[in-house]
Order: structure tokens, then sequence, then C-alpha cells
């Protein structure tokens, strides 16, 4: 018969129940040390490699992203007296929030939450007579983001709402959401490979304006003003379609107060597999 | 108050009583009974006897105490400890400050080390998943510099925490030993035995 002796030293005797294949206390006191000495190593190590650790604020090693979503990188682009905008952009994987209020004078302010300097979008701008340009490009990361610092992308811009512009959105795979409702549109361009879009436009209250969208795997919602004249050409895949407040016409869903005979809002929605959604506001 | 062998007896088992098992308690008045009766053979009054004792309160006390902290050596507990303070605190005031003062400052002392602990092994996991989700590109999670780092550090933390509480443990332990032993040196000054057994 097994001696019952009075267990003193609790730890080890837990372990000594959970009969670990010829675990102790102190092998396993020595395991997780092993562990956690090794897990550090390698952690600070790859930082290290990576140039992870001088690569943020100077004179802070921590490996955890101080502030960089506290103080992210801002740039604004002047307008320099331009009449009209033309600004493209093009992300390849993120996240991309678009909305009116650049400040004064400028023609959008892009707001982008990593510090890291491999993660900054390249910009390009120009003044073409009247018309200031502006591309916005996302200069790639050749697959290194899993050892790159600081490596989610999320952009935050801003546009101005005193000239016209031409908008050209190019995301790669990512969530858009694309609020243009103070904007003045002479032109909208979008296209996400893979994502949720949404474009808001159900307060606009500007000139006509043209539009095309295409989403290759994901879900669209774009919100339109109820009283506005706007006719929407539809070319989906596979996916539902919720068009309500609209009368449709084939491939065509227009609001009540469509015209032909008037300028109105034209929207071409190229859709390959997820749901639609319009909504009228 | 009358000064005689029946009400020393009287109010050492009154103030015993609860404390000690029944036997444990016999054992002690039938050697104090012993005491005065062997006193009265020699000729001294219950009066002598009772002062040269001391107070039944103050060696009621002085016992309560012993017991309490050689229970606590034999059970370890956290109750028992306790119990064992308080009963040490009532041998004297300047015990607040001998023996109160460094057992509070003992617990709280632990008990940071112990949330430290628990804290990290809380932490690390949930670092762990923040570095999983920050790979697969969600913005919201990306509290890492690089995740594929913090995926490895985050184990780090948690077996930081693991091994802060285990050691938190052996150092309870540590000083629950040096504890019993500094209540028994104090009981032991302070009854003049020194070498309380």
């Amino acid at each position: 018969m097994k001696e019952n002796k009075p267990c003193d030293d609790r730890f080890a005797c837990f372990v000594q129940k959970l009969n670990f294949s010829g675990l102790t206390g102190t092998k396993i006191i020595f395991w997780l040390a092993a562990i956690m000495i090794a897990s550090f190593v390698i952690g600070f190590g790859i930082l290290a490699v990576t140039d992870g650790l001088s690569g943020t604020s100077p004179g802070k090693s921590t490996p955890f992203r101080h502030g960089s979503m506290l103080s992210p990188n801002i740039t604004a682009i002047p307008l320099d007296g331009a009449a009209a905008g033309r600004i493209g952009i093009t992300m390849g994987a993120g996240e991309l929030s678009l909305s009116e209020g650049a400040p004064a004078g400028t023609l959008a302010e892009v707001t982008v939450f990593s510090r890291a300097p491999e993660w900054q979008p390249e910009y390009s701008q120009s003044l073409n007579g009247t018309i200031k340009a502006l591309a916005i490009t996302d200069p790639g990361h050749r697959g290194k983001e899993w050892f790159s610092v600081d490596s989610p992308n999320r952009w935050d811009i801003r546009v101005t709402d005193q000239v016209p512009v031409e908008l050209s959105v190019a995301l790669g795979a990512g969530d858009s959401t694309l609020d243009l409702n103070g904007l003045t549109l002479k032109r909208l361009s979008v296209s996400n490979g893979a994502g949720e879009t949404t474009i808001d436009l159900g307060r606009y209250s500007k000139s006509p304006f043209t539009a095309d969208i295409h989403n290759g795997i994901g879900d669209l919602t774009i919100r339109i003003p109820r009283t506005s004249s706007t006719r929407i050409s539809v070319h989906q895949g596979v996916g539902d379609i919720d068009a309500k407040g609209l009368v449709q016409h084939d491939e065509y869903y227009s609001t009540n107060s469509y015209n032909p005979s008037l300028p109105a809002n034209e929207i071409l929605i190229n859709q390959g597999v997820g749901d639609i959604s319009i909504e009228t506001v | 108050m009358l000064m005689n062998e029946q009400e020393f007896i009287r109010i050492l088992r009154n103030r015993l009583e609860g404390t000690l098992a029944r036997d444990e308690l016999d054992d002690i008045v039938s050697d104090y009974a012993e005491h005065f009766r062997a006193g009265k053979e020699s000729g001294r009054s219950d009066e002598e006897l009772w002062r040269a004792l001391g107070s039944p309160d103050d060696i009621a006390r002085e016992i309560r105490a012993m017991h309490l902290v050689k229970k606590a050596e034999s059970v370890k507990s956290c109750g028992n400890i306790f119990h064992a303070v308080l009963a040490t605190l009532g041998l004297g005031l300047f015990n607040l400050v001998f023996v109160l003062v460094p057992f509070i400052l003992l617990v709280v002392m632990l008990l940071v080390i112990f949330m430290l602990g628990v804290a990290f092994a809380v932490i690390g996991p949930a670092a762990f998943v923040f570095s999983v989700l920050q790979l697969a590109g969600s913005p919201a999670f990306a509290i890492w510099l690089n995740p594929v780092a913090g995926l490895f550090i985050s184990i780090g933390i948690t077996t930081l925490g693991l091994l802060i509480i285990i050691g938190d443990y052996y150092l309870a332990r540590f000083f629950y030993r040096a504890g019993i032993r500094y209540l028994k040196w104090n009981i032991g000054v302070i009854t003049g035995t020194e070498e309380a057994e």
C-alpha cells in the first residue's frame, strides 16, 4: 500500500498529481525559464535584426508601437490656388478612409497610421493650368510584411470641399469607406480587389457626377440622396442586390427624380462576388 | 478579587477554552494545579503562588500565542499564520511595530508580486492573440512593432508570469518559515524563556 506522506511543497505535489510523464516541479520551473529566455532572445533578436527597436522613438526601446496610433504621420498637400483637383489613390492592402475636411488652402490631408518609413505612401503632385493633380501611391512591400515594423496599413484622407475634384481610388485588398457628402465631385472611380467598400453620397447636393465602381470580391454599400436625379447601372457576378426605393429597368436602378433629359448622377457598378446594397437617404 | 488556586484555574481555563483542545487544556490546567499543590505543601499561600506565577490572563495569552504559532508551523495556511500574528500582538503593544507592520508589508509585497505574475500570465496570451491578428493584417490589434517578434515576446511574457507566480509561492513559503521562527523568538523574548518551545 502506498504511504500517504503529508505534502509540504504544494506546487511540487500539484505537479506530481498532474502526472506529466516524469516532470517534476523543478523540471517545470527549468523548462519555463528556458522557454522564457529563448522566447525573449528570439523576439528581441528579430526586433534587433529588423531594426524594430531603433526604428521608433529615439531613446525608447520597447517592442510595442508606442504612440504610432496616437501620433500618426500627417501630410498636407497644398492646393496652390488651383480651381480644381484630381486625386489618384493607389493602395496595395490596408484600410482606407476618405472624407471631406482638408484644411483651408490644401487639396488633401493624408494621415498614415504608421510612422515606419517603408509604409509611407509616395506623393506625386503637379499643377497643370488650373488643375492640381495629386497621386498617392503605396510603394508596395515586396512580401516582407511579416518581418516588417509597423506592418498594418491605414490611411485617413481628407479632401478639400473648396474646389471640384476628380477622385480615383484603387485598393488591392482591404476595406474602404468613402464619405463624399461634402465634396464637389466631377468624376469618381473606385476599384477594390477584395474587401468591403462603402460609398456614402446620401447627403450629396453638389454638381452631378459620373462614377465608375469596380468591386472584385466583397460587399458594396452605396448611399445616394433619395431626391437626387441618379441612375445606377449594375453588372454583378455572384451576390444579392438590395435597392429599396429605386426604380429598376433591366440593369438600371433609378431614383424617382431621375430625368434623362437633365444632368444626372450616373453610376456604373461592376461587382464580381458579393452583395450590393444601394440605400436611398 | 480572590487570589486563590480555584480563581487562577478558572480564569486560565476560561481564557484558553475554544483555542486549545480539551485534553491539551486539561494538561495545562493540571500542571498549574500541581504547581499550586507543591507550593502549598512547602508552606506558601495561594496569594504568594499567584504572585509568583503572574496574572492568569497574561499566562493564557502567552500559551495561546505559542499554541497558535505551533499550529501555524505544523499546518501551513494563511488563516493559521494570521491567527498566530494576532495572538502575538496581544502580548504587547510594541508588537504592533515589531510584528504587525512587517507582517502587513510582507503580505502586501507577496500580493503585489502575485498580481504582477497574474497580470503577465494574462497579458501574455492576449498579446499572442494580438500578434496573430496583426499578422492577419488587422490594424485595430497592431500593438507590436513586429508581429513575429510579438509572438515570441508574448510567449516570454506568459512564461515569465508563470515563473513569477511559482516564485512568489516559494517566497511566501520562505517568509512563512522565517515568520514562524521570528514569532517564536518574539514570544520567547516577551515571556523571558528566549527559546520558546
